[in-house]
């Protein structure tokens, strides 16, 4: 059996990187899902999308994109989503996402990608382009896409005269005049909160405005939430949070995922690592705490209360 | 220009352009954080990525200068030539021509030609995949050769270099020829074809046959098997007929549909 399908367990997949490419193949774990970067397999054939093909034919696919750019004001480039729609059709996901971010401009008069995740303005302006380019994008896949929250790195300074939105709303806002659905990152929110405990030197509780965080977001547009690890960085350059993917989800951040649990109901959640990618066990005791807190939470939702066991 | 396009121009200008002193003070009149900590944060990540996809596209070239000289000019090809697109596998193309240029390069003049040969394979990896049919070889007996295409494998390409090209990629990825053997060849200059092919998911390189360069390059043209027989007049196709079906480099024969 690949997956479980009760309704108070959770729904859990890993991402699938190339280090465990053969082995999971071979040991066929438990997984409700699979998540890949769909640049890695915008190839025209080759070695890499043959394993995805194999690993399509064992479990769901869900395709993550790090490079649509959809908050760029040069608007999208049509050979990526060329490239998307292919790739759609060939494996067939589950799920198909993408990010709150920009990476396309003009540099030195040609328009270049910066293969990041750069923050966008939550401006009137960028809310209008992100809509835009997501709407085009369901157009073209004819079907929901989801809409990743951002760690980002810097903030932009709103113009004068301009709304700053909030986050929360700005995200809500998207999927509600979009149809899209939101990819809520936990990992992100904290990252963020973290960051910004960092940058105003003041005593702010990053845990209480991340449970803030995820209260204002509307559980119906939910689709899929993200866990991962982060780092602390010190350097000569000063303190910073990095949402590296690359260690074990932490506490606070599997506390949060609770709430979000709660919150959100029984949302299929992923476990992300890229960084110093571990070997598949420790991958899937992840995957299994996720779960474990997932199907906790849906049960003690669902529990009869003393009362009503009586009655 | 629109507020925003404003803003994103001037976050790319911040991590692309080199040196980047200008950038850096014209973004901060965006951004609240005037320590730039985060843009250091986003350079870091860009030059981290552009190692890792440029050592992924060419093993051998990063080996032959190693790990910090690589890191160097993964970091200053990621300024010169930025991405175009989203796909960062695409990215690096132009790295043959960027260290020929190179002035501080100019003592290795075979490591431009070593590019070329390691982005062809690159480029075959994830060329479309090719089905072989070997009873069409039989046409080979009933047609005329100018009636015949030749379908070789996917990301099929040839590099001739004034250099051993072909030992070089072959001793750092198979061991074969030997390191004394490779530097043997560069002090005389032995020029060298390589052939980069596919056998059925997996990438070669090996030195190309007497003659198989001019076989083979009007083949990947698509012309007729005629016409590049004409051209190779040193192959010995009978020799290199079964090593190239053996070998995965030739997929199946094509008979050209006849002109009424």
């Amino acid at each position: 059996m690949r997956s479980v399908s009760d309704a108070t367990a959770g729904h859990v997949g890993v991402g699938w990187r190339h280090a465990h490419y053969a082995e999971l193949l071979e040991r066929s774990p438990t997984l409700d899902f699979l998540e890949v970067h769909s640049e890695n397999f915008f190839a025209d054939g080759g070695a890499a999308l043959a394993v995805l093909e194999r690993g399509r034919a064992q479990y769901p696919v869900s395709l993550h994109g790090v490079g649509l750019s959809l908050g760029s004001a040069v608007g999208l480039d049509n050979w990526h989503l060329d490239q998307l729609a292919r790739l759609v059709q060939r494996v067939d996901p589950v799920r198909v996402s993408d990010h709150a971010s920009f990476a396309r401009g003009r540099f030195k008069g040609a328009t270049v990608h910066a293969a990041d995740l750069l923050p966008i303005p939550f401006s009137t302006e960028a809310l209008g382009v992100l809509c835009a380019n997501v709407g085009r994008v369901q157009d073209r896949l004819q079907r929901v896409f989801m809409v990743e929250n951002l760690s980002a790195y810097l903030h932009w300074n709103p113009f004068d005269g301009e709304r700053a939105w909030i986050e929360t709303e700005f995200l809500t806002t998207l999927a509600r005049r979009t149809g899209c659905q939101l990819l809520v990152d936990v990992n992100n929110i904290y990252v963020n909160a973290l960051n910004a405990q960092l940058r105003d030197g003041v005593a702010l509780d990053p845990v209480q405005s991340c449970r803030d965080w995820i209260d204002a977001i509307p559980a119906d547009v939910v689709g899929e939430i993200h866990l991962a690890g982060h780092c602390h960085v010190s350097d000569a350059h000063g303190d910073i949070v990095i949402d590296d993917h690359g260690s074990r989800v932490c506490d606070a951040v599997w506390d949060l995922y609770r709430h979000a649990i709660g919150r959100f109901g029984n949302v299929p959640t992923l476990i992300e690592w890229d960084t110093d990618v571990p070997s598949l066990d420790v991958l899937l005791d992840e995957a299994w705490r996720a779960r474990t807190h997932c199907t906790d939470v849906l049960q003690l939702l669902t529990r009869p209360t003393s009362q009503e066991g009586r009655s | 220009m629109s507020a925003l396009a404003r803003q994103q121009q001037a976050l790319l200008d911040a991590l692309l352009a080199w040196p980047s002193e200008n950038a850096m003070k014209n973004i901060a009149s965006y951004v609240e954080d005037t320590r730039s900590r985060g843009l250091k944060a986003y350079q870091t990540n860009g030059h981290a990525l552009a190692e890792r996809a440029l050592a992924a596209a060419y093993p051998v070239l990063a080996q032959i200068v190693g790990d910090e000289s690589f890191a160097d000019l993964a970091r200053a090809l990621w300024h010169a030539q930025p991405p175009l697109c989203g796909d960062v596998a695409c990215w690096g193309g132009g790295l043959a021509a960027f260290v020929r240029a190179s002035a501080q390069l100019k003592d290795v003049p075979y490591l431009g030609d070593v590019a070329r040969a390691e982005w062809a394979l690159h480029q075959c990896a994830s060329a479309a995949d090719g089905a072989a049919d070997l009873q069409t070889l039989a046409l080979l007996t009933t047609h005329d050769p100018q009636q015949l295409r030749l379908q070789l494998s996917p990301g099929c390409a040839v590099v001739r270099s004034a250099w051993p090209v072909a030992s070089i990629l072959t001793a750092h990825r198979d061991g074969s020829p030997s390191f004394e053997q490779v530097g043997e060849m560069l002090r005389v200059a032995c020029a060298q074809d390589a052939v980069v092919w596919r056998c059925g998911l997996r990438p070669g390189v090996r030195l190309a046959v007497k003659g198989e360069t001019e076989l083979l390059l009007p083949l990947l043209r698509g012309e007729s098997l005629a016409e590049a027989l004409d051209a190779a007049h040193a192959v010995d196709f009978s020799q290199w007929l079964p090593m190239a079906v053996q070998s995965g480099l030739l997929l199946s024969v094509r008979r050209e549909p006849e002109v009424p």
